[in-house]
């Protein structure tokens, strides 16, 4: 049943939310009592569920223009939406793919933030918490086009971060290690029992991990501008 | 059981309280002789282990107290810390050794008596409280931030050396926390405590002061269930001040 939005409760803005790390974080946020709104390709689970991809600059803004209309503020941003392939060497990397990676990734998280910053500015408070990969702040092999695009979110975040660090607005980034989700082919490097048992706790990720930590931020992060932090098992430290 | 190091004041004594509420037993200890520690203690219904850290026979002392009244040790929060700020070249050698006894190896030695106990539970959290100073340095602070920056060290090592026996080690780095020690960092360069805290602000750029129990937050997180795929990490909780002011 659709509960009447009402002022006092927090309003969580997910990208990618129907599956994977984004559908675990409007789950966790919701359980805080949260109100959810997700922002995907595919239909999501949440109080109000938005159509629409976010490398459209437009349709992001009409989406968080309904989000506004349906809770009249926005307290987290959750940048989740994109998308992984492995497997390609640096010269498979076609123009197109490199472009609709980058326009995904990276051009998601930047309409996601220039829709949403106005309106947390009205409020002046919110949270930005973007989702980057623990592949970009170590690196890794034959999917180059991804981590870069991750990379350049860590940047673009930490540059926010210090745009709006005057504001009671804080942007930091999540850089989650190998996570158990539908983006991970079942034959995905990632999942193989060598890597595996190479990680400090012998085991991927899971989802709600992630979400407890993009949880933490939302509510306790008031002094964190611009960090990182990575939930990754111990692929990265 | 949580085991708070450095309880009697500042961080310590914010994060006792808060894993009070979170629902921790918590063991205190300081090396301080007023009453604040058994205050603290008797506030959060846990126990005071009044303990120098940087002597040899401290740690298996606190560790057995603590074991023995509250049970095995399952969350270390290694917050004690000695500081003393001088220019480099004029730093005696016994300032030097004073902050690497106490905030270094005095936490070794602690981290050492209470893995025991996490290997046969099969679990457990290591906390290290170190600094932003120990992530980029500080002027006049080169024995304190070298000191945290082992601490960074140690966590890291702990992290991979202990995380496949279900022991998980992570550090925070906060930077400029409005506590007690601001009045002792107002006093060494002969000014007053406002003028402290303007100075510190300008360095940081959102412009604030941490409160204690905001760095209690993420020692609860750390602590919590909620970081299960945390390990070897640095937390800053430090309002961005990697990067200077613009």
């Amino acid at each position: 049943m659709h509960e009447a939005p009402t002022a006092d409760r927090p309003v969580a803005v997910v990208t990618g939310a129907a599956s994977g790390i984004g559908a675990a974080c409007v789950d966790r946020m919701r359980r805080s009592g949260w109100h959810t709104a997700g922002i995907d390709l595919n239909d999501s689970d949440c109080e109000l569920a938005l159509t629409a991809d976010v490398s459209d600059r437009s349709a992001v803004a009409e989406a968080v223009g309904e989000v506004v209309d349906e809770f009249g503020r926005i307290d987290l941003l959750v940048s989740a939406a994109g998308y992984y392939e492995e497997g390609i060497e640096v010269a498979a990397i076609t123009v197109a793919r490199w472009n609709r990676m980058l326009s995904v990734i990276l051009g998601g998280t930047v309409n996601c933030c220039a829709a949403v910053v106005p309106v947390m500015l009205r409020t002046g408070q919110g949270a930005i918490v973007a989702i980057s990969s623990e592949l970009a702040l170590a690196g890794s092999a034959t999917d180059l086009h991804y981590v870069a695009a991750k990379g350049a979110v860590l940047g673009f975040a930490k540059s926010l971060a210090m745009e709006l660090a005057d504001t009671d607005i804080r942007v930091n980034v999540v850089a989650p290690g190998p996570t158990d989700t539908p983006l991970l082919a079942s034959d995905s490097l990632w999942r193989q029992p060598d890597y595996l048992a190479t990680l400090p706790l012998r085991r991927l990720v899971v989802p709600s991990e992630i979400a407890d930590a993009v949880h933490f931020l939302a509510v306790d992060g008031s002094m964190y501008c611009g960090e990182v932090l990575s939930p990754n098992a111990g692929a990265v430290i | 059981m949580a085991l708070v190091t450095g309880a009697a004041q500042g961080v310590g004594h914010a994060t006792a309280l808060r894993l009070a509420s979170d629902g921790f037993r918590v063991v205190v200890n300081d090396i301080s002789g007023d009453g604040r520690l058994d205050d603290l203690a008797e506030r959060i219904g846990g126990i005071a282990v009044r303990a120098d850290i940087s002597e040899p026979a401290a740690a298996l002392e606190i560790v057995e107290t603590a074991a023995d009244r509250l049970g095995p040790v399952e969350v270390l929060v290694a917050n004690a810390a000695a500081m003393a700020m001088s220019p480099f070249l004029e730093q005696a050698p016994d300032e030097w050794w004073r902050q690497i006894d106490v905030n270094l190896s005095g936490h070794f030695r602690l981290i050492q008596a209470v893995i025991p106990a996490m290997r046969a539970l099969g679990r457990g959290r290591i906390v290290i409280v170190a600094s932003g100073w120990g992530v980029i340095g500080h002027p006049n602070a080169t024995a304190y931030a070298a000191s945290k920056a082992g601490l960074i060290a140690l966590t890291k090592g702990l992290g991979r050396e202990l995380g496949p026996q279900g022991i998980v080690s992570n550090a925070i780095a906060p930077s400029y926390i409005d506590t007690e020690q601001l009045t002792v960092d107002a006093d060494d360069l002969s000014i007053s405590l406002d003028e402290m805290k303007e100075q510190y602000r300008e360095l940081v750029p959102t412009h604030q002061l941490a409160t204690a129990e905001q760095i209690a937050a993420t020692v609860a997180f750390l602590a919590g269930p909620g970081s299960s795929a945390v390990i070897g990490q640095v937390l800053q909780p430090s309002g961005g001040v990697t990067r200077t002011r613009a």
